[in-house]
């Protein structure tokens, strides 16, 4: 985990209101896995102050052998909204890698990934991976309609995927948990990212089908450093304690949060 | 050519509190620095506050505990932390591997509990010395209502004094009429310098809720929009005092550090900065040096308080 300034070297909306940025990647990235993320200093001088958490997205080795990663980020403020006019050539400085990422157990087949909204950035690079690995995986995506849903055709050819909208303008009509719920005694192991409720929402289902099947969930919390020193991304497991996103995550079993 | 930047933060007590250089972290902006000396040598750096500590662990306020402000930040954290006894055994025993000395910074919700903080810190090897609080903003007792009158925080002083052998500073508030008389009762009662100053209390409310946005109502603005507030502080704190007064509030780069050297400061504590860089404290210890030889000074004293100088 350092400081680093960084180049990017491609910028566009891929889809709806969400941004993809490729940057160079810091040779420290080498070892980092799905689900690790990087605080984003978005703007010059101190205003806005604090970085913002993204998730690793994707990462590749160009044509002329150079390491990228990308950031996909939805634009809901002036922190993603500075990050989506970086064009290539421009620079962004970021502190990464941060967190404790999916932990992906070795000899199991079938994984299950659910992602929520923009809950699907860190999930396409772990199907990157499964896939490359040659596991099954399944891919639940789920959204308010279309402009959530992350584009088909810039997935693995590999990847089965199920999309559930709630408006029906895609896929199936209604929530993920229908499609969770139906492909989860199919899976070893399942991993998915999304708004909190739907943490929630997907424990009760384990909980309820009496399968031990592993889950684990990539918190969001409010964070001011990302670094584990601030202690501002506090989650309180139902068991009691007080666990930080940041530093203890954002890769939880759901268990350990909701059991 | 180096500049001597080192410093002693308890000149006239006999076990001394001396620094490499006045670059300090502040309390609950580096944990208790195992995360970060993970990356980086912690070892260059003045002294580390650790984490503020209580007697009991404490599993801290709801969220959300911050929120973005203009060039600022507040929190209401609420003294997460593990507690003095978990602190001893387990946090301690790596503190004292490390040259750099280590300030326990100590919040109670009663006199006596400073007290028995005092105590159990006495003779710990790897504590170097304590930063008491009597000024967090985010607690409900306890706390800033000790930082707010001087007799109140004399006792205070008193107490930790009467049960610890390890030089002590005391963190005030700004959130006070003046901060004078508060800085001259705590050196008459017998404490070794003072921290100026802590967050300043503040309010964010998040109109689409129609609330507060901290679960905690209120918070303590940290970061480079209090700077100015910070510098002020220090400068009427110092002009009342002979011992060290060590500058927190604000503080994002060497020069601004200079410019609380210049106010009356001894040391500076380096804290939201670090959120934005685990590194920042490093560089700004490497851009005063570089001012320090840029100007030509042998080392901070010649520049200390001159902002104060009326000839
Ligand atoms: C571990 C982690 C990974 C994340 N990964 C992604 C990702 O891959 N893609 C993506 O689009 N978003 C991701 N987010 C959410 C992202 O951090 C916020 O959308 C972003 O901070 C918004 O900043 P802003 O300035 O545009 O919005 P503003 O609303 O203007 O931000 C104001 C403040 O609130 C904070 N904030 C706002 N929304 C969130 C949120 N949902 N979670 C945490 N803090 C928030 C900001 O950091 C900032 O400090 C992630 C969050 C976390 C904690
Ligand atoms: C998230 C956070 C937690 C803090 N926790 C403590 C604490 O436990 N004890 C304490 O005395 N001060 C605490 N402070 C105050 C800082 O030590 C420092 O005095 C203050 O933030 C002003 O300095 P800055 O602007 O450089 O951050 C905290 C500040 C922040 C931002
Ligand atoms: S965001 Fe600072 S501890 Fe997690």
């Amino acid at each position: 985990m350092k400081s680093y300034t960084i180049e990017v070297t491609e910028s566009q909306r891929l889809y709806g209101n969400t941004h993809l940025l490729w940057l160079v990647e810091p040779e420290a990235f080498f070892s980092v896995t799905a689900g690790q993320f990087v605080m984003a200093y978005c703007g010059e001088g101190w205003d806005p102050l604090l970085g913002r958490a993204i998730s690793i997205h994707r990462r590749r080795v160009t044509a002329d052998g150079r390491r990228e990663f990308a950031l996909l980020f939805d634009l809901v403020g002036r922190g993603t909204d500075w990050l989506a006019r970086r064009r290539e050539g421009d620079a962004v400085r970021i502190v990464g890698p941060l967190g404790r990422g999916f932990e992906v157990r070795e000899r199991v087949q079938k994984m299950l990934l659910v992602g929520g909204g923009i809950g699907s950035a860190p999930l396409i690079w772990l199907a990157d991976d499964l896939v490359r690995e040659g596991r099954e995986v399944t891919l639940v995506l789920g959204g308010r309609g279309t402009p959530q849903i992350f584009p088909a055709h810039l997935l693995p050819p590999e990847v089965e995927l199920v999309v559930a909208t709630e408006d029906g303008s895609l896929g199936e009509t209604g929530r993920i948990t229908g499609p969770f719920q139906r492909l989860l005694s199919w899976c070893d192991q399942a991993f998915a990212c999304g708004p909190d409720a739907m943490f929630e929402a997907l424990y009760r289902v384990v909980a309820d089908s009496g399968l031990r099947k592993p889950v684990q969930g990539l918190l969001e919390a409010r964070m001011a450093c990302g670094l584990g020193i601030c202690y501002s991304c506090a989650v309180f497991p139902k068991r009691g304690g007080v666990r930080l996103v940041c530093h203890d995550g954002p890769m939880f079993d759901l268990r350990d949060l909701y059991g | 050519m180096r500049v001597d930047l080192s410093v002693n933060l308890a000149p006239h007590h006999k076990l001394e509190l001396r620094l490499r250089n006045p670059i300090m972290t502040a309390s609950g902006t580096f944990s208790n620095g195992l995360e970060i000396a993970k990356h980086y040598d912690v070892e260059r750096l003045g002294a580390l506050v650790s984490k503020g500590t209580t007697l009991k662990a404490r599993r801290g306020n709801g969220v959300p505990r911050t929120v973005e402000t203009a060039a600022g930040m507040m929190n209401a954290i609420g003294f997460q932390n593990i507690g003095v006894s978990a602190l001893v055994s387990q946090i301690a025993p790596v503190w004292e591997k490390w040259s750099v000395p280590v300030l326990v910074n100590i919040m109670g919700e009663t006199l006596e509990e400073y007290g028995t903080l005092a105590a159990r810190l006495d003779g710990v090897p790897g504590v170097a010395g304590l930063e008491v609080n009597v000024s967090c903003p985010n607690v409900e007792a306890g706390g800033i209502e000790f930082g707010q009158d001087p007799r109140a925080a004399a006792s205070v002083v008193r107490e930790v004094a009467a049960n610890t052998s390890l030089p002590f500073l005391v963190k005030l508030t700004p959130n006070v009429n003046d901060i004078r008389p508060i800085a001259r009762a705590v050196e008459e009662a017998g404490a070794q310098g003072i921290t100026v100053m802590n967050t300043v209390p503040a309010l964010a409310i998040d109109v689409r809720r129609r609330r507060p946005v901290l679960a905690n109502v209120f918070g303590g603005l940290s970061g480079p929009a209090i700077k100015p507030i910070a510098l002020r502080q220090v400068y009427l704190a110092s002009s009342v005092v002979e011992f060290p007064v060590v500058a927190s509030g604000g503080a994002m780069t060497g020069t601004d550090v200079v410019e609380f050297v210049m106010a009356g400061a001894s040391a500076v504590q380096i804290g939201t900065a670090s959120f934005l860089d685990p590194s920042a404290a490093w560089r700004i210890l490497d851009e005063l040096e570089a001012w320090c030889l840029a100007e030509g000074l042998n080392g901070l004293d010649e520049i200390r308080g001159v902002a104060r100088r009326r000839d």
